[in-house]
């Protein structure tokens, strides 16, 4: 059995006297320290999963597993020492008016961890920002900066799995990168887990192994990194996917 | 021929507590009728640029320039009867966020149709701007048409806004990261919309974006920006033969689906690229 084992997962949002089932039966396997992608255009479902795994979506039927055992539904403090998830925009993930040393004190505190002030320093520095950022507020950081945050902040609880949703998409290319890096080093420091979601084709295959593409809240196909090098793809909607990744062909009928 | 617009030495500046700061700072291009990219970070002034040709500069602002024409008017002393004859109707600029340029109380289908109408074409006025919808792949324009802007997500909104710059035709289209909320399938799409206007219309289109790999595929000319000045101007096509450390940086971060460098080479700014 996989490390994290999802199966036939349905979620049905309702609201409004109208029916959303914006997950149609999705099965994965991602194994222990892989990194795993989900990729797919707005409103496929990638967040969905990730928010179903965190018990924060309306799961009508099917089953998760993680090492083995299915979570527990509402999910236990335990749940989220293993997981933890970070989001796509930094500017709305973290409280304007707290401090970064709140923003990383307080999971330590509700879980009960000792030594704070140096388990916060240390997470600071694990990525990259050091000690000198601890008592500023969100208003004072950039954007990168923030993301860099929101990670210390899913690190500092030492999870096992990290959710990613849209890391980088709110950052400029260069900023991407080093969010990018910072999290390749540590997945490979600390042996983590990702379940990394973005709807950047180039982003999910520098990132990860192995990668499944949504549409319309079903699994479409799943690919290793290599077969998507190779265009190895038995979909149009992959292979269209693709073409779109890698720039706009000009209509030869339309050249001059 | 001469150019459909010409820019010489932009500068704009906002107040702050330490004095006037310059956001942009002494930009210079001219348009023909073609496709020009504007790319940079975020910051580095591409917006504001693209404003300050539509007069849209915010207030607190001042925007001076030694020439700003277009088509033979000079902008930087358009009267109001003037402006509101090139405003919408020979020039349009898309903006980076559809919340803030759709007027919130009025619903989509009444935006456009004033459109078209403005643009002289009363009878066809519905049927056009459900066309122009369909144009931008709204898939289901009469809601759409029925709706208020607030009632759209993000990708819709943006979509109904290059519809509405779209109906009017326009000599000149700035348009500001038009394509950054949509899906990658409909982002080439609407790029096909617009290189068609570029190409069988005449139009020029200035293409603001913050995705290198985009505007190298898609524009015929590309200014690269960085804080406030451009720093190097390339043909589209000869991206990889780029100088500027800047713009090689820029070109080199970013991961590609083939490529597998790794750590991905990361920018190291010189304090020198500001001057
Ligand atoms: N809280 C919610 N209430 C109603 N519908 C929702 C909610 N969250 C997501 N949806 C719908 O579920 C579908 C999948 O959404 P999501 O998982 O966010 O897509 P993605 O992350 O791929 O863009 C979409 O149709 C979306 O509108
Ligand atoms: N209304 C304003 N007042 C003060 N500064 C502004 C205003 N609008 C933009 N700026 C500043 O001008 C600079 C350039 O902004 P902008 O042109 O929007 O950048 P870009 O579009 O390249 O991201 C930024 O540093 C921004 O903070
Ligand atoms: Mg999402
Ligand atoms: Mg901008």
């Amino acid at each position: 059995m996989a490390f994290i084992d999802i199966e036939d997962l349905e979620v049905t949002f309702e609201g409004s006297g109208r029916q959303v089932r914006a997950l149609k039966g999705v099965s994965l396997a991602v194994g222990e320290e892989e990194s795993f992608g989900i990729v797919g255009e707005s409103g496929s479902g990638k967040s969905t999963v990730l928010r179903a795994l965190c018990g924060l979506a309306p799961v009508t039927s099917g089953r998760i597993s993680i090492g083995g055992e299915p979570v527990q539904a509402p999910r236990d403090p335990a749940f989220y020492r293993r997981v933890q998830m970070v989001f796509q925009d930094p500017y709305a993930s973290l409280h304007p008016r707290h401090t970064v040393d709140r923003v990383l004190s307080e999971p330590l505190a509700i879980h009960g961890f000792d030594r704070a002030e140096e388990r916060v320093e240390q997470a600071l520095e694990d990525v990259g920002l050091g000690a000198g950022f601890r008592f500023r507020y969100p208003h004072q950081l950039s954007g990168g900066q923030r993301q860099r945050v929101a990670i210390a902040r899913a690190l500092i609880l030492e999870p096992k799995i990290i959710l990613l949703d849209e890391p980088t998409s709110a950052l400029d290319a260069s900023i991407q990168a080093e969010v990018l890096n910072l999290l390749d080093r540590l997945r490979a420091e600390r042996g983590l887990t990702y379940v990394l979601v973005s709807h950047d084709l180039a982003v999910v295959s520098h990132m990860c192994d192995r990668l499944v593409v949504m549409q319309g809240g079903e699994v479409v196909e799943q690919l290793t990194r290599e077969a998507l090098q190779a265009h190895a793809t038995t979909e149009d909607y992959t292979r269209n996917l693709l073409t779109a990744s890698e720039g706009f062909t000009r209509d030869p009928a339309l050249q001059r | 021929m001469s150019p459909l617009l010409s820019v010489e030495n932009l500068r704009i500046a906002f107040p702050s507590r330490q004095g006037p700061v310059e956001v942009v700072r002494g930009v210079s291009f001219s348009l023909g009728r073609e496709r020009l990219g504007i790319v940079g970070e975020s910051g580095s002034g591409k917006s504001q640029t693209g404003r300050a040709i539509l007069g849209l500069t915010p207030v607190s602002g001042t925007a001076t320039a030694d020439r700003l024409e277009f088509d033979g008017v000079d902008l930087r002393t358009a009267s109001t009867r003037q402006w509101r004859k090139l405003r919408g109707a020979r020039m349009s600029m898309v903006m980076q966020d559809p919340k803030f340029s759709l007027n919130p109380v009025m619903t989509i289908g009444r935006q456009l149709m004033e459109a078209v109408k403005l643009h002289g074409g009363k009878s066809e006025a519905h049927d056009k701007s459900i066309a122009m919808l369909e144009a931008v792949q709204i898939r289901d324009p009469e809601r759409v048409m029925a709706a208020y802007p607030h009632e759209l997500s993000g990708g819709m909104g943006q979509r109904a806004m290059i519809a509405m710059m779209l109906v009017t035709e326009p000599d000149l289209l700035i348009a500001d990261e038009p394509t950054s909320a949509l899906d990658v399938t409909v982002q080439i799409e609407v790029l096909r919309i617009l290189d068609r206007l570029v190409t069988e219309r005449g139009m020029g289109l200035i293409f603001i974006s913050h995705d290198l790999r985009l505007v190298s595929t898609f524009c015929d000319r590309v200014l690269v920006m960085y804080a406030g000045r451009v720093v190097e101007e390339l043909d589209a096509r000869r991206m990889n033969e780029a100088t500027h450390p800047y713009t090689r940086g820029l070109l080199n971060c970013l991961p590609t689906i083939t490529g597998d460098s790794r750590p991905l080479p990361v920018l190291a700014r010189d304090d020198a690229w500001l001057e």
